[in-house]
């Protein structure tokens, strides 16, 4: 309690802007304390490779039909045809997508050029360099969504609200805390864990920005099941963690859905400073459970960007890479995060550090070879 | 629905009734009280009152203007195109067997000689007849009221709403007799009560009646919530000296206190703190005994006894009326579209019903045991085979859905038209400590 009541005052302190000998020393330490560095999820969205026409990586243009226009193509204005056969016939395909085929034009994104990370260890034909020049990048998201408006930035309504979202409901709040740092900029052996934080994020004073420094209390109630640890290491400033094999991230783009993500051999891939943590978090996102958080949005929604819910199904599940379940089919895709983070200090208050309830979680690279 | 769900005993105890401000009323009316809504108006028969307030939505505007009724005989057949991204138009299900706006929502008609009374004001309907208005707005009943204290056609709650759900009735309720500075709100745990900025208001175990052992360091993490020196108690509300000079209210007795570290607003996270609890002006009724509560990743769900999230469906159309279609007697079709698109036995696969085992009884008028016929959705007739008893919520059925596979898994959220807001599933939420789903 006496605790609690300390931070109230700090908060309260800080925001009058007071600044007293206290605070100075704290600030002195800078943000590394006890080997440890924490940040905070400001935005996060797919990381799609852009350019400012589009041409190169969409050289067939970006897809036109989204719900409007497929209702359109089949139904015309609707006159004289009932609810039944139209508009409930389109919102059941939006959760079984194989009852219907559509065959309208969908264009998948190309190119050389790709965000994310090599996951599989292969360099093979056809897969991405990334902006950093890595090569064998695997991301087959990105062919299937890279050409779709809603997903692109700055203003594709996913885009758009994820990112809004994400900074402004706590339920996004993920966190990364790194612990066992002797060097931000080269350490061979770090440990990373995977929290939800509880806290605002601190802002300035206009409240426009999101500012380093921070407190959070990690959720260690209806956030437990989020915690995920692994071991990575830094070089050059770059933090690569190994693969956690199944990870939650907690992703409500439109609220008041509670949902999530779920991504399997993913990893970090962060570049570090003082302040911020900016990279991808990039692994293989379940196809299933990807396509049920995309079916929270609304048909209006998927409307905004040009769509359309059966057909984003058929081109997930086709382009699915990794995973293959007993039969062989693939169960996953390839995919890349973008995560933009900022320093904050992780209160632990009277618990136990937190990162020992989660143990390493490592996956096993056979759980998730693609196609060979 | 059915005999037994008629017949069930409302357990709203006395004690923990919710007090209002009796406000004039035209002769014949009364107050009932309710098991989920608090108290409401009813008319000379105990029926529930209802009106229809406008409600923006995607595409446009619904509901009733003040001081007049849009809802009449005249039966809607098109959609009306207030619903991003569908055209209007568009021909509504079961026509044969639809009804007006004004069969589902019968008016509160007015004697000739009726005068205004206190908010009850009269209003002439477009076919000159009188019809009453509470504070502006006309007043209705609804068919699905059986029992005095039924409040089955529509809620106070909010969730569902905004722009994404339908213009939905609401009961008509009298003020509540809570002091300036504090509010209620409806919940699925109980009337919650909040300070007047919709913050929680708790209670702690460590003190005695009229008597704070919060002390001056608790208090900076548990705001007292201070009452003037003149304020007076009554009923159910009283105040006493803190410190010197210093009043502070009190709740059956109960001092009351704000949490310094709730964030949002009609937060239950306080409550976490051992000792002290969110404060209800009456609790919601148990649900069956064999249900179980769940933690999610956001909150707390009721979940059946195999721990599997009991979900509810939500529906209203897209007429100019936004009639209903949730209930068992309403057309199926849009359910059927959600849950099986359009195949019955798909849905009965993927959104089962809650099954309610032999013998099962209900225990309140909330919570039921109502016969479906599965290939329909409706409410079997006497004779049907093949039937099921399943459980319903407010004469409604509720079910789990097949990918939720352990204990706290919410899959099924939001799956439907609008985030399963106009027409689809929602879990039934106990606790959401991010999204407001309990209200």
């Amino acid at each position: 309690m006496l605790r609690k009541v300390q931070k109230i005052c700090a908060v309260t302190a800080l925001a009058a802007g007071f600044t007293g000998a206290a605070m100075a020393d704290d600030t002195a330490q800078g943000p590394v304390r006890n080997r440890t560095i924490s940040y905070a999820t400001v935005t996060m969205h797919w990381s799609l490779y852009q350019t400012a026409d589009a041409k190169a990586e969409c050289p067939e243009g970006l897809n036109d039909y989204g719900p409007r226009e497929v209702f359109k193509s089949y139904f015309g204005d609707g006159k004289g045809k009932s609810v039944v056969d139209t508009q409930l016939a389109r919102e059941g395909f939006k959760y079984f997508p194989l009852d219907t085929e559509d065959k309208l034009p969908y264009h998948h994104a190309g190119g050389k050029i790709a965000n994310g990370i090599n996951l599989d260890g292969k360099v093979r034909d056809g897969d991405f360099v990334n902006q950093e020049g890595e090569t064998g990048v695997d991301n087959n998201l990105y062919r299937v969504i890279g050409c779709a408006r809603i997903y692109r930035g700055p203003d594709g309504a996913i885009f758009f609200f994820a990112t809004k979202q994400v900074r402004d409901y706590a339920f996004n709040r993920t966190m990364i805390e790194i612990t066992d740092v002797d060097d931000l900029a080269n350490d061979s052996d770090v440990s990373v864990t995977f929290y939800r934080g509880m806290d605002p994020l601190m802002q300035d004073a206009s409240g426009a920005l999101v500012v380093a420094g921070g407190t959070q209390r990690p959720d260690m109630k209806f956030g437990k099941r989020l915690i995920r640890r692994a071991k990575g290491k830094i070089q050059n400033g770059m933090l690569l963690t190994d693969p956690i094999e199944s990870m939650m991230v907690p992703w409500e783009v439109f609220p008041p859905v509670p949902d999530y993500l779920l991504m399997k051999g993913a990893r970090f891939s962060l570049r570090l400073t003082p302040e911020r943590a900016e990279g991808v978090l990039a692994g293989y996102a379940d196809v299933e459970k990807m396509y049920a958080h995309a079916t929270t949005w609304s048909t209006h929604h998927f409307s905004y960007g040009q769509h359309d819910a059966p057909r984003f199904y058929r081109e997930l599940t086709k382009m699915a890479d990794g995973y293959p379940d007993k039969d062989g089919k693939m169960t996953a895709i390839s995919s890349a995060l973008q995560f933009n983070m900022i320093q904050v200090f992780i209160d632990h208050g009277d618990d136990a550090r937190t990162a020992e309830a989660a143990p390493l979680n490592q996956s096993k690279p056979e759980a998730r070879a693609g196609r060979e | 629905m059915t005999a037994m769900a008629a017949d069930a005993q409302r357990t709203v105890l006395p004690a923990e009734r919710e007090a209002y401000l009796h406000v004039p009323m035209p002769a014949g009316f009364r107050v009932e009280y309710t098991e989920l809504e608090g108290p409401v108006f009813a008319d000379r028969k105990g029926m529930t009152l209802y009106y229809w307030p406008h409600d923006t939505l995607r595409n446009g505007v619904t509901g009733d203007s003040k001081n007049q009724s849009d809802c009449g005989f005249e039966k809607t057949t098109l959609t009306a195109g207030l619903m991003s991204p569908y055209p209007p138009g568009l021909e509504l299900p079961d026509l044969a067997a639809r009804k007006s706006c004004a069969e589902e929502w019968p008016p509160v008609y007015a004697a000739d000689d009726a005068k205004p009374i206190g908010d009850f004001t009269l209003i002439t309907r477009k076919d000159g007849k009188k019809q009453w208005a509470y504070d502006e707005h006309a007043l209705y009943t609804s068919p699905l009221d059986k029992v005095p204290g039924d409040v089955m056609a529509a809620t106070s709650r909010e969730s569902g709403g905004g722009n994404d759900g339908p213009a939905t009735r609401r009961p008509a309720q009298p003020p509540s007799a809570i002091p300036p500075g504090f509010a209620v709100l409806t919940t699925t745990g109980g009337r919650q009560l909040l300070n007047d900025k919709n913050y929680s208001i708790y209670v702690s175990d460590r003190d005695g009646a009229n008597t704070s052992n919060c002390d001056e360091l608790c208090a900076r993490m548990w705001p007292p919530m201070l009452a003037p020196v003149a304020a007076k108690g009554q009923g159910d509300w009283s105040t006493f000296e803190r410190s010197p000079g210093v009043y502070q209210w009190a709740f059956r007795k109960r001092p009351l206190y704000t949490y310094s570290l709730d964030y949002d607003i009609r937060s239950l996270k306080g409550s976490d703190e051992a000792g002290w609890h969110n404060v209800y002006l009456q609790l919601s009724p148990a649900p069956p005994k064999p249900f179980t509560r769940q933690e999610t990743l956001a909150g707390i769900v009721l979940a059946d006894e195999n721990g599997k999230t009991i979900y509810t469906y939500n529906c209203g159309d897209d007429s100019a009326d936004q009639l209903a279609c949730d209930h068992p007697g309403a057309p199926q079709q849009y359910r059927l579209a959600i849950c099986g698109g359009g195949n019955a036995a798909r849905c009965l696969a993927t959104w089962p019903y809650v099954i309610a085992r032999d013998g099962a009884k209900a225990e309140n008028r909330s919570w039921s045991v109502v016969t479906i016929d599965p290939m329909t959705g409706r409410l079997a007739p006497a004779g049907t085979q093949n039937t099921l008893k399943v459980w319903a919520y407010r004469d409604r059925p509720v079910y789990t859905y097949a990918r939720d596979l352990q204990p706290g898994d919410t899959l099924g959220v939001a799956r439907g038209e609008h985030r399963g807001r106009r027409n689809g599933f929602t879990a039934f939420w106990l606790r959401d400590d991010f999204f407001g789903n309990t209200y």
